[in-house]
């Protein structure tokens, strides 16, 4: 018996070891889903690589990478654009594609009926969230091999790192979204991100700002994203790196904390 | 003292697209605070970032690019006339689904003596007056940045709202003959509303980008938007023929995809 087999275990009530039905179903979900839509993605960091790296990048020229060594400007631009993607596409898989879930089509009510736990569903989503990024992840580092912007084995590691980075997202976003009762609530969301998305350094670098705001934006997820990808892209590690690592673990584990007391209070009273 | 059938009937007739019109202006009230706070912070995000920050990359290497102006200025008008497409791509996809499919807003309207031409015509001007007075208030914060020299300048908010309407006039035709929602929109979103941001001639001159790029901004309503904002905002230097074209094209469109949603319209609730 499934209740059986959970009594003892110390998360017994929020988690029974089955997230893998949750992936299946959202897998099995994504088979009947506009492929388009989901090939899209792929596209919006490519798009911004291709106008800003080719049209801006003939403008700007050159500037100082990590470490302080010359590079392109496409270059520059390119790791941060891959950790903007994974930022947003985790933040939509955990709070549109959660919304819709939670509010109209009552999915998770389903779920939490069965010996499902809030942890299970919340892994489920978030792994599914991941899958998805990992395919776009590896689809911009291709694309960034052909335009010959890597230079450095470690480059590889972006592709894992901008998972890790989704992660962090992604853990959060469900949580967030658990609030939100109305569409137009739903638009904050994107009000938080925009700006992120325009001042984590992703087009020029921090030092145009002065220091109190280097420091505000220094504070934000995305910044860490960011300069965690330009340095795994030009090879250029340092104790920065590992810092910058630590910030989302410390962000993966409160988020996953809050979205499973939110799943909890909202479902398990 | 009440009107009598006849006569509400003949005012309908007359006024009937206004009558919608304020309806849909009624529902988007539900959204206002998002709608302003965008309108305030999205031009404030992007003159900071792009106009200040990124500038201080361009403006170091490539100072003779922007037809002498400085990069902010060179790129507001830009700004100014995306904002206007992309709240038109809003407001012509979802809403217009809604009148028809999910909540079925345009069929307590057609069940009155409105026609669908006053439904369609009463929605287009919604979304005209939706768009036109965010359009006015980034450009005030344009004008609080310094980043539009000249006074002729106001003109740019109109052409903008009217790129606009040429955007999104034939999207809201297309969506008037959708069935079912399949994720089309967000295909929209990211294979055209996108592209065309980013290959407009927003962020650098057209003539940078390879000549098998560049016709994607020929064919914008984005591009050509831009460039008689340009000319109306710091004096950009073109031929005065090139910018009746711009004019031509924009209205041109916009006429087209007027006649066609309002066919469309017709065609849908007609049955």
């Amino acid at each position: 018996m499934a209740v059986d087999a959970r009594m003892g275990k110390p998360f017994a009530s929020l988690y029974s070891g089955n997230a893998r039905s949750v992936i299946a179903r959202g897998l099995l979900a994504t088979r009947s889903t506009n492929w388009l839509v989901m090939v899209s993605g792929f596209f919006e960091p490519v798009l911004y690589l291709l106008s800003m790296g080719i049209g801006l990048g003939a403008l700007v020229g050159t500037v100082a990478g990590p470490g302080g060594q010359p590079i392109s400007y496409a270059a520059y631009i390119a790791p941060a654009l891959l950790a903007t993607s994974a930022m947003n596409g985790a933040v939509y898989d955990s709070t549109w594609n959660v919304f819709f879930k939670m509010n109209f089509a009552k999915l998770y009510q389903g779920m939490l009926y069965t010996s499902l736990g809030p942890l299970d569903v919340a892994l489920g989503e978030i792994f599914l969230a991941l899958l998805r990024g990992l395919v776009y992840a590896t689809g911009f580092t291709i694309v960034m091999g052909l335009m010959g912007l890597i230079t450095s084995w470690w480059a590889l590691l972006m592709i894992p790192a901008s998972v890790f980075i989704a992660f962090g997202f992604a853990s959060f976003g469900m949580g967030i979204t658990s609030f939100i009762k109305t569409f137009q609530g739903m638009d904050w969301i994107n009000f938080v991100m925009l700006p992120m998305f325009l001042f984590s350094a992703t087009f020029y670098p921090l030092s145009v700002y002065p220091e109190p705001i280097q420091w505000l934006i220094q504070a934000m997820p995305l910044w860490h994203g960011v300069e965690l990808l330009r340095e795994l892209g030009a090879g250029v590690l340092g104790w920065g790196t590992l810092l910058h690592i630590l910030y989302y673990l410390v962000m993966i584990l409160l988020g996953l904390m809050l979205t499973t007391s939110r799943l909890r209070k909202l479902f398990l009273r | 003292m009440p009107l009598s059938p006849e006569q509400s009937a003949a005012k309908a007739v007359r006024f009937g697209s206004w009558y919608f019109a304020e309806q849909v202006l009624r529902q988007m009230r539900v959204y206002l605070w998002s709608v302003i706070a965008y309108s305030v912070g999205s031009p404030l995000a992007y003159l900071f970032a792009m106009g200040m920050g990124l500038a201080s990359l361009v403006n170091a290497s490539a100072q003779n690019q922007f037809g002498g102006v400085s990069y902010q200025v060179f790129i507001a008008p830009a700004l100014v006339a995306s904002t206007a497409l992309m709240s038109a791509a809003g407001e012509f996809m979802f809403p217009v689904m809604d009148g028809f499919k999910w909540r079925r807003l345009y069929f307590g309207p057609h069940a009155s003596p409105l026609t669908p031409e006053q439904i369609a015509k009463g929605h287009i001007i919604a979304v005209f007056l939706r768009i036109l007075l965010p359009t006015a208030i980034y450009y005030v914060i344009v004008l609080l940045f310094q980043a539009s020299p000249s006074p002729w300048g106001w003109f740019s908010v109109l052409t903008a709202t009217l790129a606009a309407m040429t955007f999104g006039l034939p999207l809201m035709a297309w969506t008037a003959t959708l069935k079912n929602d399949a994720g089309q929109f967000a295909v929209v979103q990211r294979f055209i509303v996108m592209p065309l941001f980013l290959f407009s001639g927003t962020f650098f001159p057209l003539s940078q980008l390879p000549w098998f790029l560049q016709w994607i901004g020929w064919i914008s309503p984005l591009w050509h938007a831009t460039e008689i904002g340009r000319v109306l905002s710091f004096g950009y230097q073109e031929p005065a023929w090139l910018t009746i074209v711009h004019i031509v094209y924009l209205l041109v469109i916009a006429a087209v995809g007027w006649v066609l949603a309002q066919r469309f319209f017709a065609k849908r609730m007609n049955v």
